[in-house]
């Protein structure tokens, strides 16, 4: 491991909340948590899966956002993980037919190790993901084996709750550690990515900004 | 990202512009039938435009999408304030009206007053008087031979059906990233914003399955629609488009193979300064004519002048039987069948 991963590594810090106040961005119970500044790229142009992106977005800005903070905690049986970022002009919601929401998503390797996150999994390796689409009351658990070919799980038990205020948004998802999806338990560490898409920029589907390499998160 | 396989058939349409009188039954029948949805109120799958006209949504044409040279071009995604709102009606003010002028007025959902609609510049036209002038143009999914729509999803969410060639949108797969709309040239796909997905014309394809024709084409008032299959060689599509070669695709410098067809519209000449006929004249510019329905439009229009004369000499002609279509089941193709005939589909 080295040290420039270390620094990247989000720590959930367990703690005795109700679930209902992990669920909560401004929950006093976030003041425990470390959150870690994650630097942000936008993903390649040459890996979006359409002729029509590739040439759409060739002279445009892409991955709007360049960073995101991240924070996690745990309780007996629910682990939260906590994203913000700066978004000046957020698109809460789809309020137009050109109106794209802002949004943002935890990915994970689905068996908990073996992690193609740069690809969005393989058939051999998928990944499994917490999805948040502003406007959206519930997020999407999704799954993926490649770019291109993420599914949303009709039935699941991941849990979000989003604020924005001052500019920054934040938003929890949450999961219980025994429910489907990738395998979490106390004491372990699972590798984890980020992305963020920013609605005003016209970011969607694979036009985002993400982690570039994994990160940990070791939960207590 | 998908690739398009040649189906066995392709479902194609020609529509004669020297008919069509923009009464919107088509539309209203496609309304009717398929876009009473949740987050449906404002789309029009079918809807007809006055020609020349900014179109459905405004501007239609101009907003990109499509290919040039074979590369996409970028396109522009409309918003509601140009594909227009689904108005509300203060019905209360005109059936108990607190004025002699009350009417019944339209609002949009802030209740302000429309500031755009559906084919909002009806009957203006173009030109000037008294060589002012307009056409009808009836617009609905393409089902390109060459999908921008479809080429441009990055979730394959819309296909081809190899059956027919008709183009589909998978609801279940879609996640409402709106590149097809975008890409479109025509503009022929809506957003649901209540759903996030998109949605478009479907060819009425349930319907085709059961033998019966789409609503737009079996209401038509005009006889104005024929379907059928592009290859099939008796069919009135293939003699209209690949034998007589009157029926023209509409804006191919958009490069994606639309399977809608129209026979060009023809219009009287035009007049002199003195008021006389000018015989030489098209009131209609020509370049304009061959702009919307390209290079094969002066073929397609001579064509027609020297079939109706052949008629109206006392002659026969297979064309102006094709396009006058007496028995209007002629008109359907291989879609006969009366969906009043047919047993009640159960509403799921």
């Amino acid at each position: 491991m080295t040290s420039s991963v270390e620094a990247g590594v989000v720590g959930a810090r367990r703690v005795r909340a109700r679930g209902e106040a992990l669920l909560d961005p401004g929950s006093g119970e976030w003041s425990r948590a470390q959150e870690v500044a994650i630097p942000l790229v936008p993903t390649p142009l040459d890996r979006q899966p359409s002729a029509y992106v590739q040439v759409a977005w060739a002279d445009r800005p892409r991955g709007d956002i360049r960073e995101v903070g991240v924070a996690a905690l745990v309780n007996a049986g629910t682990l939260a993980v906590r994203l913000a970022w700066s978004a000046a002009r957020p698109n809460r919601f789809i309020s137009d037919v050109n109106v794209h929401p802002d949004a943002c998503a935890v990915l994970f390797p689905a068996n908990g190790s073996g992690f193609e996150y740069d690809s969005m999994g393989s058939p051999s390796r998928p990944v499994n993901g917490w999805h948040w689409r502003a406007g959206t009351e519930e997020p999407f658990a999704i799954t993926a084996t490649g770019i291109g070919t993420v599914a949303r799980a009709t039935e699941h038990d991941v849990k979000a709750a989003a604020r924005w205020s001052d500019g920054v948004w934040q938003v929890v998802l949450a999961r219980a550690l025994a429910a489907e999806g990738v395998p979490l338990s106390h004491d372990m560490t699972v590798p984890v990515a980020f992305a963020i898409w920013s609605g005003a920029a016209g970011e969607r589907a694979g036009l985002k900004s993400y982690s570039p390499r994994p990160h940990e998160l070791r939960i207590d | 990202m998908a690739s398009t396989q040649s189906p066995q058939h392709q479902f194609a349409m020609v529509f004669d512009l020297n008919k069509c009188l923009g009464c919107q039954t088509c539309t209203v029948a496609c309304k009717t039938q398929w876009t009473r949805g949740t987050g449906m109120e404002a789309m029009w799958w079918n809807i007809v435009n006055t020609m020349p006209g900014r179109g459905t949504p405004r501007d239609a044409f101009e907003l990109g999408g499509g290919y040039r040279d074979g590369e996409p071009v970028p396109g522009r995604l409309p918003g509601r304030a140009d594909w227009g709102e689904a108005w509300d009606f203060d019905y209360d003010e005109a059936f108990s009206p607190s004025s002699e002028s009350s009417y019944l007025r339209p609002r949009e959902h802030d209740g302000s007053a429309p500031r755009w609609g559906p084919n909002w510049d009806e009957d203006v036209g173009g030109g000037t008087y008294p060589n002012s002038y307009f056409f009808y143009l009836p617009l609905l999914c393409m089902n390109c031979t060459k999908p921008a729509c479809l080429e441009a999803c990055p979730r394959d969410s819309i296909y081809r059906r190899e059956e027919d060639g008709i183009i589909l949108v998978d609801e279940e797969r879609c996640h409402g990233y709106r590149f097809c709309l975008e890409a479109c040239p025509y503009k022929r796909i809506y957003f649901n914003e209540q759903r996030a997905i998109a949605q478009k014309c479907i060819s009425c394809y349930p319907r085709l399955e059961a033998g019966v024709a789409p609503a737009c084409v079996r209401q038509c008032p005009g006889r104005v629609r024929h379907v059928g299959h592009l290859d099939d060689p008796d069919s009135h599509i293939h003699k209209l488009v690949k034998k007589w070669k009157v029926a023209l695709p509409l804006r191919p410098d958009f490069e994606v193979e639309p399977n809608v067809f129209y026979i060009p519209p023809t219009m009287p000449t035009a007049f002199d300064e003195n008021g006389e006929f000018d015989e030489e004249a098209s009131r209609i510019p020509l370049k304009d004519l061959r702009k919307w329905f390209g290079p094969g439009v002066d073929h397609a229009l001579a064509t027609i002048e020297a079939e109706r004369e052949k008629v109206a000499g006392g002659g026969q002609s297979e064309l102006m039987d094709l396009l006058i279509s007496r028995n209007w089941q002629e008109l359907l193709g291989p879609y006969t069948e009366d969906p009043g005939e047919l047993p009640t589909p159960r509403r799921q």
